[in-house]
Parts: C-alpha cells; sequence; structure tokens
C-alpha cells in the first residue's frame, strides 16, 4: 500500500470502516471483494504524489470516490439497517412516522397503567404527521403502517364508546335494581326466568335503539370534527352513512317493543 | 416538470443503466477498476459517484456475470483486472436489446407526436 502520511491514514481508515458498515449485511456484494477495490483505486490515483501522500491529496480521490452510504440502492441494505438510518438521520415526515409507531408500541406494552397515558402523545404525533404528509400533497405510501395503528385505536375505542352510549351502564344498573320489572307488575324475585328474560332483552333493544337513533343525529351534526378527529380513516365518511345507525336503531327498537308486549 | 423532478429522474435513470453501461465497457477488453470507473467518467450524461461502480462489480461478480484476475503493473501495484464470463456476455446482449427496443419505443412515441 502506498504511504500514507498520519492524518492521511486516520482519514482512509474511517472511509474504509464506513465502507464496511455499509457493506456489511449486503446479500449480494461482498464487503472485503469492495475494499480491496477501492484500496487498488486510491493507489492508482495516487501514483506519481510524493510520499508520504497527506491528506490533503487524499481528499479528493475520496471526494470522488463519494460517500459509501450512497453505494447500494435502497433495497440492497439489510432492512434493520435502513429502518435505523431512517431514524437517525432520516427526513423529519419519516421520523414523525417512527416516533408515532414507538409510542404506539410502547403504549401497548405498558397497557393499561402507563400505556394509557402513551396514547394520547401517540395520537397526537400520527395525526401531525397525516396533516404534514396532506399539506406536501404525499401519497402516505407503505407508512401508513406506522401511523395508522396510532389512529385506529383511538377510533374502535370511540365507536364502541359511542354506540354503547350512556345506555349501557344505565341498563347495567337499572337490572341490578330490585324495581326495574315493577312496570310489569312483577319484582324480580316473582317473574320465572323467562319472562325476567323477555323483559330485559326487550327493554335492552328499545333503549340502544333509541340511542341509536339519536346517536346517528348528533354525529351527523357532528360531523366535521368527527371527520377531522380521525383522518384519513374517516375522510369518506357522509351523513347517510349514518342513516344506516339511525335504520338499525328503528329496527332495534320495533324488536324490543315487539318483545315487551308481545 | 420541475428541476427536483427532473434530477431525480435522471438520477434514478443513470442508476438503473449503470449495470449496461459497465458490461458494455468491459464488452471489448478486460480492464482493471480504476480504468473502468475512468472510462464511465468520460462519458457524457453519466456522471456517477465513482465509487458506485465497486458494490455493482462485486455483485456482478457474485452473478458470475463477470470474473476476475490479478495482473502485475509496471506503474504501480497489482491489479484486479474484470472480465465477462460467457454468462455475462449473453446477459449483455440480452440487455442491449431491451435497451434497443426501449429507446425505439420511446422513438416512436416522440414520432407519433410529431417531437
Amino acid at each position: 500500500m502506498i504511504e500514507l502520511s498520519e492524518s492521511a491514514r486516520q482519514r482512509f481508515d474511517d472511509y474504509l470502516h464506513r465502507l464496511r458498515i455499509t457493506l456489511r449485511g449486503s446479500r449480494t456484494v461482498q464487503a472485503d471483494d469492495v475494499e480491496q477495490s477501492v484500496r487498488e483505486h486510491v493507489e492508482i490515483a495516487l501514483a506519481g504524489v510524493p510520499v508520504p501522500v497527506g491528506a490533503e491529496s487524499l481528499a479528493p480521490v475520496l471526494e470522488r470516490l463519494g460517500p459509501p452510504e450512497r453505494w447500494l440502492p435502497d433495497d440492497e441494505r439489510p432492512a434493520w439497517r435502513r429502518m435505523m438510518e431512517r431514524i437517525a438521520t432520516g427526513p423529519e415526515d419519516w421520523l414523525l412516522a417512527y416516533l408515532s409507531f414507538s409510542l404506539f408500541l410502547l403504549a401497548m406494552l405498558l397497557f393499561p397503567v402507563v400505556g394509557v397515558f402513551l396514547l394520547l402523545p401517540a395520537y397526537l404525533v400520527s395525526r401531525a404527521y397525516v396533516e404534514f404528509v396532506a399539506g406536501r400533497a404525499e401519497a402516505i405510501g407503505a407508512r401508513r403502517w406506522l401511523v395508522y395503528p396510532a389512529i385506529v385505536l383511538p377510533l374502535l375505542f370511540a365507536l364502541l364508546l359511542f354506540l354503547v352510549g350512556p345506555v349501557a351502564p344505565l341498563l347495567a344498573w337499572g337490572i341490578g335494581d330490585r324495581e326495574f320489572h315493577r312496570p310489569w307488575n312483577l319484582t324480580a324475585d316473582e317473574q320465572p326466568m323467562v319472562e325476567r328474560l323477555r323483559i330485559e332483552v326487550g327493554l335492552s333493544a328499545v333503549a340502544f335503539g333509541a340511542w341509536w337513533i339519536v346517536a346517528s343525529g348528533i354525529a351527523a351534526l357532528l360531523l366535521r370534527p368527527i371527520r377531522f378527529t380521525f383522518a384519513p380513516l374517516l375522510d369518506r365518511m357522509q351523513r347517510r352513512h349514518l342513516l344506516f345507525l339511525t335504520l338499525a336503531g328503528i329496527v332495534a327498537a320495533g324488536v324490543g317493543a315487539a318483545v315487551l308486549y308481545a | 416538470m420541475n428541476d427536483s423532478f427532473y434530477e431525480n429522474w435522471t438520477t434514478q435513470l443513470r442508476k438503473g443503466l449503470l449495470e449496461l453501461a459497465i458490461l458494455n465497457t468491459l464488452g471489448g477488453e478486460a480492464l482493471y477498476g480504476y480504468d473502468i470507473v475512468r472510462r464511465l467518467g468520460e462519458v457524457d450524461g453519466l456522471v456517477i459517484t465513482e465509487g458506485t461502480v465497486y458494490p455493482i462489480l462485486s455483485r456482478l461478480k457474485n452473478e458470475s456475470y463477470v470474473e476476475t484476475y490479478i495482473e502485475e503493473s509496471p506503474e504501480g501495484p497489482p491489479r484486479k483486472y474484470y472480465r465477462l464470463t460467457s454468462r455475462g456476455r449473453e446477459e449483455l446482449r440480452r440487455m442491449n436489446q431491451h435497451w434497443q427496443r426501449l429507446h425505439e419505443a420511446i422513438g416512436q412515441i416522440r414520432k407519433e407526436r410529431g417531437r
């Protein structure tokens, strides 16, 4: 190998170290082979330069070779390395996406005590990311898998709360109360099991049906903030979609009334 | 078409064509790495980061499209020469044919549009 000054040697060693790190793990490229070629390249490029070759002579040769980190196409580098690089050096849109997913993952791992408090920041980062991408008129692409989970989970919670509403806790309290069956002239102890069940099912259906009719009206009034909160998942939601809930409410209430008074 | 779009497109195109350019450079004779890099650098429009050539050569060797041998040089260190294998020649022939077809297809489209 050509004789290098101390500073040039240090610089060249650093360069080769970066090269080895970049190529390590590649399925198709032999790091040793490339390193040997680069050594030969540098030696030929510096032939004729007075020895020991200084860093100022070596620098332009390495500059023309370019940063080893850019030598491999993205799909040839190991997936874990690509992910680490994106976290460390990636553009802010990727950083936000990974931050969102990390918070979501942490929330799941620490669920329920601590995790539940991490869901809110995970959701906020995801929503910020969605707005960021939309603002740049970009397609979210595969990054959706990192960002959407933190929006999907709150959406499912909200949907559950929305459908259950105040009805479920009221029914639970009512059925547990001995006076619940009084309007049908019987107390819980006096009624046969089947009869009690009929009353409870009928009342539940009427109560849920009525709530769904009211809830669909509330959702129709608040459609824009709902869409915004769960964008982009509910972007296509229209008021007419809520008619299905209204219809389900009417059917449930009708069936419930029929069960009660049949 | 804005500048960044154009630059991105030309970069991707150059990257995609680099294997073809390297194989064609080796089409006539065996060359050592530095010489391949130098010759590609002289081609107008094929501006490359010199180092990108070496991983491609390694990959082509891995795929048995090229083979290497060491030869002493009177002007410096021993040099690693690259030459096409018969498999590499066949692949180059196919790639050149495909490139020709693409070139003609784009030419045909441009002709039809009167450009």
